[in-house]
């Protein structure tokens, strides 16, 4: 397994989603990963300010990659925007704009090469599941996971392209390592519709509260999801959705490194648990 | 083998399951596979179809719930994507109203192909005689969307259509209106720009399932973020979905170069609406969200730089 990382942890891991920035450097140690934050790191442009400013997103982005570079570390974040936002650029950079780019970049006396790579959390613990499972202490035998992909890990292929993205395995593989069951979910490719949440507030809301519903029909007890924005909508957003859709169901929506951390026997708290908004702490 | 069959025949939805023998469909097509299955076992089973070489974009069909192009997608590629399934779930395009079986209703989503003016409407310079000229690069520009062949796949996938198809179009709609509004030939970009918008083109939920599943490889994704970024320098930015953009702009360039989340939904709702406060207070409760962020600050390390990066890539970008 890689062992070392520029960590890109996102805006949302400052802020909304601190219990995710929480999990994810409290499981690192414990499977001898070292995320170092790169500093001076930028907003990814959330999928949001390319609608304003394509290339100055496009700089952005090849600035947070060249910092990266320079500490010769790949690149791994847990938020899947930030993901596809940083794997799409550094696609637009290897493919013809790397030249014309740095030229903005020298104003700042940077440079992009392209030689570190950004990958996930879930990406990662897939790819070394065997390992993960190795570090398990408190196997989650007895809960039942509902995996909620979220968008940006999975679509599209041609920026993220690890697995098939009508069929994915990677993080059934990564829950299933933690010794949990795995509940049959049939929205778990669905869109949450975070993006959308303030423009098309109506048709968000039914998304949201159309998969806690599968979720709990399902007989999951909780969902577990690797993107926090993912995450922040369908738990921050949970109570107003079910409200708009006069729909009872209530679960637990938690971080895939919470979900990580709960197995290796770390303590709730350290996970932040208690900054879930729907209670999570009968899962702990 | 089965291949499970939505069906309909005017009054009642039913499943019918259907046994083949791999062998006699692997070297197949989907659509041979239906054609087969039309030919062998079933004479009532309804789909269309028409040129078999993705031209025509007639045999769209979904499954396991995915959209694929029929003719251009063959067996041996499902069988890879599903591990050997020994069963496929065969269902007409999500999103459509289904006429009979595998086929579905175009007319709503070709009504709303006319509402973005999917004419050309060329420059006055052009003349009958000369005609509309374009060089290479604009050509270029332009004739990745000219691939669409209205199969309806991107539709079918479409998160936000599937929530409420009221106040949004198919994905295709909005290509169509990208690929005039971005003809060096078209006489105003706004005019199928502006229909966009008004029809729903802020209300995208970016789950790029359009994008995904193509057969043309055509990003509706991105066609919709070019639209809009069109939309915004042109000055067709009023509403929430502009100033929702238009925060995370302003915090990446003009503020800290982070996003702050406290001032994102004044910007975006303004500092009247208290449509959002249940959500910043359920946040606070939590700890999640610092009301005296509503101040900013914080810059980031290196951020004059990363303007001043913008600013080139700006001024040398000028149109």
């Amino acid at each position: 397994m890689q062992k070392e990382f520029a960590f890109f942890p996102g805006c949302v891991l400052t802020q909304a989603a601190i219990e995710a920035k929480m999990s994810i450097e409290a499981i690192a140690p414990v499977l001898g990963i070292t995320l170092k934050e790169i500093k001076g790191w930028s907003c990814c442009g959330a999928s949001q300010a390319q609608d304003v400013d394509p290339l100055a997103t496009l700089v952005a982005n090849a600035r947070n990659l060249a910092l990266a570079e320079q500490m010769k570390l790949p690149v791994l974040t847990t938020c899947s925007t930030c993901l596809l936002m940083l794997r799409r650029a550094k696609a637009q950079l290897d493919n013809g704009q790397k030249e014309k780019i740095n030229t903005y970049l020298a104003k700042g006396n940077m440079n992009y090469q392209g030689t570190s790579e950004v990958t996930s959390l879930l990406w990662l613990l897939a790819q070394n599941a065997e390992e993960l499972k190795s570090k398990v202490k408190k196997p989650l035998s007895k809960l039942k996971v509902a995996v909620f992909y979220g968008c940006h890990s999975i679509r599209p292929s041609k920026d993220l392209g690890f697995e098939s993205s009508t069929n994915p395995t990677s993080f059934e593989t990564v829950v299933r390592a933690l010794g949990a069951e795995v509940v049959p979910f049939t929205k778990r490719l669905d869109c949450c519709g975070f993006h959308a949440v303030y423009p098309a507030e109506k048709s968000v809301m039914k998304m949201t509260s159309g998969i806690v519903n599968s979720a709990a029909e399902s007989k999951a007890d909780c969902v577990v999801t690797p993107c926090p924005l993912c995450q922040m909508q369908l738990d921050i957003y949970q109570d107003d959705a079910q409200e708009t859709t006069k729909s009872k169901a209530r679960l637990p929506v938690i971080h895939l490194a919470q979900l990580v951390g709960l197995a290796l026997g770390i303590d709730a708290k350290k996970l932040g648990l208690d900054y879930n908004v729907i209670d999570a702490s009968k899962i702990a | 083998m089965k291949f499970i069959i939505d069906r309909f025949d005017g009054k009642k939805n039913y499943q019918q399951t259907y046994t083949v023998e791999k062998q006699d469909i692997e070297a197949l097509t989907l659509l041979g596979t239906l054609l087969f299955i039309k030919q062998h076992l079933d004479l009532t089973l309804n789909f269309t179809a028409s040129c078999r070489m993705a031209i025509c974009g007639a045999c769209g069909v979904r499954v396991n719930g995915h959209a694929y192009l029929g003719c251009d997608t063959k067996m041996t590629e499902l069988f890879e994507e599903y591990k050997d399934a020994d069963t496929f779930r065969i269902s007409p395009l999500a999103n459509y109203t289904v006429l009979s079986d595998l086929v579905v209703d175009w007319e709503p989503a070709i009504e709303n192909l006319r509402k973005i003016k999917p004419g050309l409407v060329a420059k006055d310079e052009f003349s009958e005689k000369e005609g509309c000229r374009q060089n290479q690069e604009q050509y270029d520009r332009i004739v990745g969307q000219w691939d669409c062949i209205l199969c309806g796949v991107c539709a079918s996938e479409c998160n936000k259509l599937t929530a409420d198809h009221s106040d949004y179009m198919e994905p295709f709609v909005f290509t169509h209106a990208w690929k005039l509004a971005n003809d060096s030939r078209s006489k105003d970009p706004m005019i199928h720009t502006k229909a966009a918008v008004m029809n729903g083109l802020w209300n995208c939920v970016h789950c790029h399932e359009c994008t995904n599943r193509c057969p043309k490889h055509i990003s509706g994704a991105e066609d919709i973020a070019g639209l809009r970024a069109l939309a915004m320098r042109k000055g067709l930015n009023s509403g929430v979905g502009p100033a929702h953009a238009k925060s995370f702009y302003t915090d990446l360039v003009e503020d800290s170069g982070r996003l702050n989340e406290i001032r994102l939904a004044l910007r975006t709702e303004g500092v009247s609406t208290v449509a959002r406060a249940g959500t910043a207070i359920t946040l606070m409760r939590a700890g999640k969200m610092n009301p005296l962020e509503i101040f900013g600050g914080h810059e980031i390390e290196g951020h004059k730089d990363l303007v001043k990066m913008i600013e080139a890539a700006k001024a040398a970008n000028k149109e």
